[in-house]
């Protein structure tokens, strides 16, 4: 909402360009206290116990996901010097491994290295679209 | 005809005809695998298409869509696990069938099934089409904003109990479209001094985040079952026993016919899709049957319900969206994308605008399904195949796949930023219960809702003017009525006042724009439905007095 007040409000046109994204905050902010009585409002006995995790356990719990978001951010950030191509055959092949264990490490450097690989012909060659090379492999 | 010449020799082209064999051939592996939607197929085929003509891109991606919509029978019938929601209802009658030793006649039901409601729809799409858009001449911004306003909250109402957080995901998914320069004037809004930000988020790249991204990280959540593959059988062997469904397709004309025809209407509804039609058309075949107590252990007409209604759904989706412009579900919503992005905006004009591109996608529709069906034989062998991947492999592949295709949307390591971005927020909100149909379909239609508000206002600053007009009024009162509808669903079989008297009002309320509307025909429908609510109401008072 502060946010909407930093918007220009030029000398033209009827509706101001603050005005529709304004009217959408306070839409989401009455429906937010809906939603939030609502909540106050139902039984106790209709809200299943949820157990309390230890930090240890809710890492466990959630650890999957947790990988894939930190993998991925490395590889967006390592994006520009790595390359699509160099890039996304190690985020494959990391993500596989973290994955699916030390165990297939072979099949996952192949998949990596095929799935990339054939995903980066696809595009550069057949679909002559230009993806990024990077800074230091130079593909 | 020149037009329909000029739109038949861009589809039956060798290359688009290629693309359409590899878009059916795609569609029905997406479909056949539990987790992996048809929405997400199509979204992940938007970059793809980005490159080729307009008409070549659509075909493609109706395509994955009819592939995708027959797909997900293989699995439900072979495993018992449904490949998508719509397909759901096969299940019931499919896998008991396909476990009593008879799998390849319940697959060759399901596919003619699917076959006979898509051609059913796109013929209903090629003469609906053109009369709904004739309607929408008539529609002015006041009426095009209160289209947009009924098709969010009949697609937040959709969510049941949740209506609440339908409504939460799509307002916020309008607000995602407000960031960068405003359509109407220009001026940035929200871009904290980022000139990625000024352009805005590129939709197709919310849409792939927030929909593809949120349901990969869902499947990879369990990391017991992340490494399970979705099924451990060496092969089937399965013939698909054509000439016998087709026998039995034909003794039950009238399911087939009635199915279609449900799963078309659903369609045509806003944020209505395969997921409710297929279950309504199978309830509906059980109530129409005189026996029924082979419903649940193989009957043939639980597998014909379904499939002809889950396949007759997108014709129904597309005719808002050919008509005007506003998409009837979430894959009908990324098709308004494909269109986008190749900078043709649908709208009432569209069929007379641009008539080749409207050809183009009946003669794809059809086409599709006569593909479909030739494929449907040699996917079953490639499905056992794809079956016995497992799921984090799947995933991971899908994944780079899509961080490829954002990427060459427009040449920007940004999009895979707000890839990424919305790839978290679509997981969270899935974990917190809010649905995300309603915030695409927000997303996609934001811009459509504030332009129209722009113009409404520019036009004639009384605001009242909303509901005052006919076609805005009609679309409000439908609006307001779709939020009170699951209130209403709760409180059926209770006897309360909101349960015998929901259906008069809403009948009563429709009564009035349509005779704001004047003409013989909306005059007659007013008095119709006067006539129809009095009845009701006169009957549900003498119940109530009798009881």
């Amino acid at each position: 909402m502060l946010a909407s007040f930093e918007i220009r409000e030029p000398d033209y046109g009827v509706l101001s360009p603050a005005a529709w994204p304004r009217i959408i905050i306070i839409i989401i902010g009455g429906l937010s206290v809906i939603y939030l009585i609502q909540s106050f409002s139902t039984p106790q006995k209709d809200i299943s116990p949820v157990p309390k995790k230890t930090l240890k356990e809710f890492v466990l719990y959630w650890r999957n996901v947790i990988a894939v978001f930190s993998i991925f951010a490395l590889y967006l950030l390592a994006l520009p010097y790595l390359g699509m191509l160099v890039g996304n055959i190690l985020f494959s092949f990391i993500l596989l491994t973290v994955l699916g264990g030390w165990n297939a490490i072979l099949t996952h450097l192949v998949i990596a290295l095929g799935a990339s690989g054939g995903m980066w012909i696809l595009f550069t060659h057949v679909l002559e679209v230009f993806l990024p090379r990077g800074s230091l492999t130079g593909f | 005809m020149d037009i329909f010449l000029e739109a038949l020799l861009n589809i039956i082209d060798p290359v688009t005809l290629t693309y359409m064999v590899i878009g059916v051939g795609a569609g029905l592996m997406a479909g056949s695998i539990p987790g992996f939607t048809i929405a997400m197929a199509i979204v992940l085929t938007l970059p793809f298409t980005f490159s080729m003509p307009p008409a070549q891109g659509l075909a493609t991606m109706i395509s994955v869509l009819v592939g995708g919509l027959s797909g997900g029978l293989m699995s439900g019938i072979l495993t018992g696990i449904p490949g998508t929601p719509s397909s759901v209802a096969t299940t019931f009658d499919g896998f008991p069938m396909a476990r009593a030793g008879e799998p390849g006649l319940a697959l060759g039901i399901g596919v003619w099934s699917s076959f006979c409601g898509g051609i059913i729809s796109a013929i209903l799409l090629v003469l609906f089409a053109p009369q709904l858009a004739m309607v929408g001449l008539e529609f002015q911004p006041w009426d095009f904003f209160m289209l947009v306003m009924f098709a969010l909250t009949v697609t937040a109402s959709l969510a049941g109990e949740h209506l609440v957080k339908g409504l939460i995901a799509g307002a916020a998914g309008l607000f995602i479209r407000t960031v960068g320069e405003d359509d109407a004037v220009g001026v940035g809004r929200f871009d904290f001094g980022s000139d990625y930000l000024l352009t805005g988020f590129d939709f197709i790249a919310v849409l792939i985040g927030l929909f593809a991204f949120s349901q990969l990280l869902s499947d990879l959540r369990n990391p017991v079952t992340a490494r399970n593959a979705l099924s451990d059988r060496k092969q089937v062997k399965v013939k698909i026993e054509h000439r016998r469904a087709i026998g039995i397709l034909f003794r039950n004309w009238t399911v087939v016919i009635r199915s279609a025809l449900i799963g078309m209407f659903t369609g045509i509804l806003p944020g209505a899709g395969g997921s409710i039609a297929n279950i309504l058309a199978y309830d509906q075949a059980k109530k129409a049957a005189k026996n029924d107590s082979k419903f649940g252990k193989g009957d043939p007409r639980g597998i014909i319900a379904p499939e002809a209604s889950n396949n007759a759904v997108e014709g129904g989706a597309l005719t808002p969206l050919m008509a005007l412009g506003i998409p009837g579900d979430i894959t009908a919503a990324i098709m308004l994308g494909a269109l986008l992005m190749h900078d043709i905006v649908p709208g009432p004009t569209f069929i007379k605008d641009e008539p080749a591109l409207a050809y183009s996608i009946y003669i794809a529709f059809f086409l599709a399904s006569f593909i479909m069906i030739g494929m449907q034989s040699g996917v079953l062998r490639v499905f056992v195949l794809v079956t016995r991947i497992k799921t984090y492999v799947l995933a991971t592949v899908i994944l780079t796949f899509a961080t490829i295709g954002v990427f060459a949307l427009h040449n920007s390591i940004e999009d895979i930023w707000t890839l990424f971005f919305f790839g978290i927020l679509g997981f969270i909100m899935r974990q917190f219960g809010f649905p995300l149909a309603p915030m695409i379909l927000g997303v996609v239609l934001g811009n459509i809702a504030e332009l129209n508000l722009a113009r409404a206002l520019a036009i004639d600053s009384d605001p009242m003017l909303f509901f005052l007009r006919p076609w805005s009024l009609f679309f409000a009162i439908i609006a307001i009525f779709s939020m009170v509808f699951p209130i209403y669903q709760k409180h059926r079989d209770t006897g309360s006042l909101l349960e015998r008297f929901f259906s008069p009002l809403v009948l009563l309320s429709i009564s009035l724009p349509l005779f704001m509307m004047g003409g013989l025909l909306r005059t007659t429908l007013a008095f119709a439905a006067i006539a129809v609510s009095s009845f009701i109401m006169w009957r549900r008072f003498s119940k109530t007095k009798k009881g």
